[in-house]
């Protein structure tokens, strides 16, 4: 009797020593896996309301977040495909919370909130909201995987693109392009960012970097580019105090705008159509009539017109 | 900082593995002969089950018929077949865990088999160690076609599917390889648990007890936190406890990273296989104790 | 061949099994107390339910006694030294169903160590000795009751144990089958094991046993071997024929008769003068007398007295109090 107490004692004591050697590896697991076992990671605020009982219950049988999450995900795309738009983003965020390591989760969803909803939206302030929300999701997404190329772009694109915060976008397309994985394309988001809002000395600077970022054919596109703004920007520098260089240009600009949106009937040379001498109007080749008016289309009086038809555009006379 | 538990633990162990020499050392080589045959016959057994046959063709159908997402993208897809298939992998080993393991003993009892195998000289430490290593080869061998059978469909994928983007499984095979050797070892330290609770209670019971075991074993990290947040002496102490008492069943979890295509730590599943193997033979040990005392 | 060394000590063994239904408990076992020779056979006879099996798995370790020891060769069956010379019946044995006979042998004489050939040969002398050979590959399941018991005989037979435990051999089985393995059961006894068996089936102990422990509601409430119980002879029966009832009631005038059941006579056990007078009586009452006996009382008269005896012992207990 008191022999077996011994020896479950003996046990006992065996047991809780072995379960002693195990703590030194759950803590070096804890390192290793930091977005499994870090109490601060963004991750499992996931409550039934948002996700439905199924995937609920599936989550909650323990280690089937990602399951449920692509249940969801599921839903997502009927939804997306023929369900209701607005209802998209309580199942993405559910879809986010259960698996906040599923990037292309993150990325339709602040895209579906920045571009899509934003765009159905009726009124302004909806639009400011949905456009806000794409963003902090993002960010969210950012903040969640550091370590992903393609979330860091995404967040980037949308400031840059929808956000009108191309400062910020430059700074997260330029942690982008720190990515092994990053195109060239986004190194030179990065000027284009700056050059936008005429930020000469950070679009210098950016240029620059481009230039010495890749080695690929598409540098001499950036050296191109370096080129160009150089000369503006030092045409620029020399004629922005001379007001009538400055109007000279205006007039130049509007002209050049004029000619690029002249009709296509009045390009040179029009092999289809003829232009009524009498209103201007287009009529096929070879009519007799204007098909418009009904004007003849051969001048009675001699004088003649150039077959082509050019006719300069009232705008560029005027000036 | 766990260097100190270590220590401790391990001087404890050593000494009391000293200390008792006498009484284990010339029980090894006979207890361990006598442990193999009752794993091997649990086997034997297992095999010759209609139960069990069934099952694995059940659950290998279901993996054969994991690529149906053919609307999603490729990258989408990759995902959810990785993910499903592992979580199949997860969930058929688990629901197998709890049913071979719950009634491994039981059912010895019940049937009355036990008797003619422990008035031999067999110790009830051997005959539950067997019984367990018994279920555990089953298992593996089950486990083992599962996961064979999703990397087929995986290659299936990569070569044959058209417009199939070549590069999305083969580089991650060994990954979706590694989280379901992970998925056993979950299996495993479940199984021991469930072997624990089976030798204290009845069937009914113990199956009850295996779904909630397992779902606190995957809620680790959570309950981790709860610890960590606790406000009284009181809850940090319960909670702790419990972390440490159920079995860390998120730790044998890569089923996230390698759907995600993250990076895998093989680092951290070698310890976490290391600390099952250790909280299965705290398990048994456990087990053993109660089974010791089990009237017959 | 029964030798004076003790093989099997049962002392003050008892067991009380609590549960949420009995919280005062059963007393399954009370102070239990009996020993086993080398080469006896040994049986305990007791109604369903008066402990036999509890006492079996106690001294077998497979429960623990609340108070009391049994030990086997001097040892604990805890050793697994002890356990490697005894072998054991469970009752209504039941082994791994889904192997045939062969198998079950090889698995359990694997348990003891032995290398394969010398399995297979003991596998082959076990078949045979419990007449399965022809049966080998049939699975267990599929066996007949009859068959399973022999095979389960068998599984306690790999070890050539010295001691073996039976509880309940016979019960279950047809009568050709009980008949089987009583004889069973008398190859082992004559091959020099010692045997501890227990039944509620009394025909079976009476041909087969030694000595005789008749337990009751957990108590060994008599013990001894089979004259012993039963005791001396107390009377003479002369059989009859032809006793007709006149004559009959002369025959019964004479004072030595006890009683005349048909054609039985009884007498009480007087000098052989008054044999000789009720003889002549008989004759006289123109009867022929077929047989003369001294019969004992059977195991089934001894077991009802002993328990009847225990009883009244209890209910005069009760009243005292
Ligand atoms: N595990 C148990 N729990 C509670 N009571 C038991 C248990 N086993 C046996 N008993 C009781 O002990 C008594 C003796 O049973 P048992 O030894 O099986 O009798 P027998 O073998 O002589 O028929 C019975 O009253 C039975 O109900
Ligand atoms: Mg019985």
């Amino acid at each position: 009797m008191s022999d077996r107490r011994n020896r479950n004692l003996v046990l006992l004591l065996l047991a809780a020593g072995l379960l002693l050697m195990t703590v030194p590896l759950q803590e070096s697991i804890h390192e290793l896996r930091p977005h499994v076992f870090d109490p601060e990671r963004k991750t499992k605020r996931v409550s039934a309301i948002n996700i439905g009982p199924m995937p609920a219950v599936i989550a909650a049988l323990g280690g089937f977040r990602t399951v449920a999450a692509d249940v969801l995900w599921l839903r997502v795309e009927r939804d997306f495909h023929g369900g209701n738009w607005w209802e998209i983003p309580s199942l993405l965020d559910a879809v986010n919370q259960l698996d906040p390591h599923f990037l292309l989760a993150w990325e339709v969803h602040g895209w579906h909130l920045a571009y899509n909803l934003h765009a159905e939206s009726e009124t302004l302030v909806d639009r400011r909201h949905y456009l806000g929300r794409g963003i902090a999701v993002l960010e969210d997404a950012v903040e969640a995987n550091p370590d992903s190329w393609e979330l860091t772009k995404e967040l980037a694109w949308t400031l840059y693109d929808r956000g009108r915060e191309p400062w910020r976008a430059a700074e997260y397309f330029r942690r982008a392009d720190e990515f092994p994985e990053s195109k060239s394309y986004v190194t030179r988001m990065i000027y284009r960012c700056y050059e936008g809002v005429l930020d000469i000395p950070n679009l210098m600077e950016a240029l620059e970097y481009a230039r010495n970022r890749h080695t690929d054919p598409n540098v001499a596109d950036d050296v191109q580019h370096q080129v160009i703004v150089n000369d503006n920007y030092n045409w620029w520098l020399q004629h922005k105090d001379d007001p009538l260089e400055h109007r000279r240009q205006i007039v130049k600009e509007n002209t050049a705008r004029a000619q690029r949106s002249r009709p296509f009937y009045l390009y040179p040379d029009n092999p289809h159509w003829d232009v009524c001498p009498h209103c201007g109007l287009p009529s096929p080749k070879g009519s007799e009539f204007c098909s418009t008016y009904g004007h003849p289309m051969k001048p009675s009086s001699g004088s003649s017109r150039s077959p082509g038809g050019s006719r300069p555009p009232a705008e560029a006379t005027s000036i | 900082m766990g260097n100190l538990p270590f220590a401790i633990g391990f001087v404890v162990v050593v000494a009391l593995l000293a200390v008792t020499h006498r009484l284990w050392v010339p029980a090894l080589g006979h207890g361990a002969a006598s442990t193999w045959r009752i794993a091997k016959i649990t086997v034997a057994e297992a095999r010759r089950r209609r139960v069990v046959q069934a099952v694995v063709v059940l659950v290998l159908l279901v993996l054969l018929f994991m690529n149906f997402f053919s609307y999603l993208n490729p990258r989408e897809q990759a995902r959810m077949i990785i993910s499903g298939g592992l979580s199949a992998i997860t969930v058929f080993g688990i629901l197998l865990a709890i049913f071979v393991a719950a009634f491994l003993i039981p059912q010895e009892l019940e049937n009355r088999t036990v008797y003619a195998v422990l008035s031999k000289p067999v110790r009830r430490f051997e005959f539950v160690l067997g019984k367990y290593l018994g279920a555990m080869i089953i298992l593996a061998v089950i486990m083992t076609i599962m996961t064979v059978v999703l990397v087929g469909v995986l290659l299936v994928q990569d070569h044959f599917v058209p417009d199939f983007d070549h590069s999305v499984f083969e580089p991650n095979l060994d990954n979706v390889i590694f989280a379901a050797v992970m998925s056993y070892f979950a299996v495993a330290v479940l199984a021991a648990y469930i072997v624990l609770i089976s030798t204290v209670s009845s069937t009914a019971m113990t199956v009850i007890a295996s779904f909630l075991i397992w779902a606190i074993g995957s809620l680790q990290s959570q309950i981790h936190d709860l610890a960590e947040a606790a406000e009284t002496v009181f809850q940090k102490w319960f909670f702790t406890m419990f972390y440490w008492i159920m079995p860390p069943l998120e730790n044998f979890d890569f089923r996230h990273e390698v759907s995600n295509f993250m990076h895998v730590s093989y680092r951290a599943g070698i310890n976490a296989a290391g600390e099952g193997v250790l909280y299965i033979i705290i398990v048994l040990i456990v087990a053993s104790i109660f089974f010791n005392d089990r009237q017959m | 061949m029964v030798s004076d060394e003790i093989v099997l000590q049962i002392e003050g063994l008892s067991k009380i099994f609590r549960s949420l239904f009995a919280p005062t408990g059963v007393k399954a076992v009370d102070s239990l107390s009996l020993s086993v020779r080398r080469g006896e056979t040994y049986s305990i006879v007791g109604p369903n339910g008066s402990g036999k099996t509890t006492t079996l798995k106690i001294v077998l370790g497979l429960i623990f006694p609340t108070s009391g020891t049994a030990s086997i060769f001097g040892g604990n069956v805890a050793d697994v030294s002890v356990r490697e010379r005894i072998g054991f019946l469970p009752e209504d044995a039941y082994l791994y169903d889904v192997f045939t006979g062969e198998e079950l042998l090889d698995f359990y004489a694997g348990l003891f160590g032995y290398p394969a050939r010398r399995r297979k040969e003991l596998v082959d002398e076990l078949l045979s000795l419990v007449g399965m050979q022809a049966n080998r590959r049939v699975p267990f399941r599929e066996c007949s009751k009859g068959m399973r018991q022999r095979l389960a005989l068998a599984q306690a037979l790999v070890n050539d144990p010295e001691l073996l435990i039976l509880d309940e051999p016979t019960s279950g089985l047809d009568p050709a089958g009980r008949h089987q393995m009583t004889e069973l059961i008398f190859e082992l006894k004559r091959r020099g094991k010692t045997i501890l068996l227990c039944s509620h089936f009394l025909a079976e102990v009476e041909e087969v046993c030694d000595r005789v422990g008749i337990m009751y509601r957990g108590r060994l409430v008599a013990e001894g071997t089979l004259a012993e119980l039963a005791g001396a002879p107390t009377e003479i029966v002369i059989t009859t024929s032809g006793l007709a009832p006149e004559g009959a009631s002369r025959v019964g005038a004479h004072s030595a008769v006890l009683g005349i059941d048909g054609d039985a006579v009884r007498m009480g056990q007087e000098s052989s003068d008054e044999l000789w007078s009720v003889l002549d009586a008989i004759r006289e009452a123109g009867a022929r007398v077929g047989e003369v006996r001294r019969p004992r009382p059977s195991l089934q008269d001894v077991f009802v007295r002993a328990i009847r005896q225990d009883a009244g012992e209890q209910d005069v207990a009760e009243e005292v109090h």
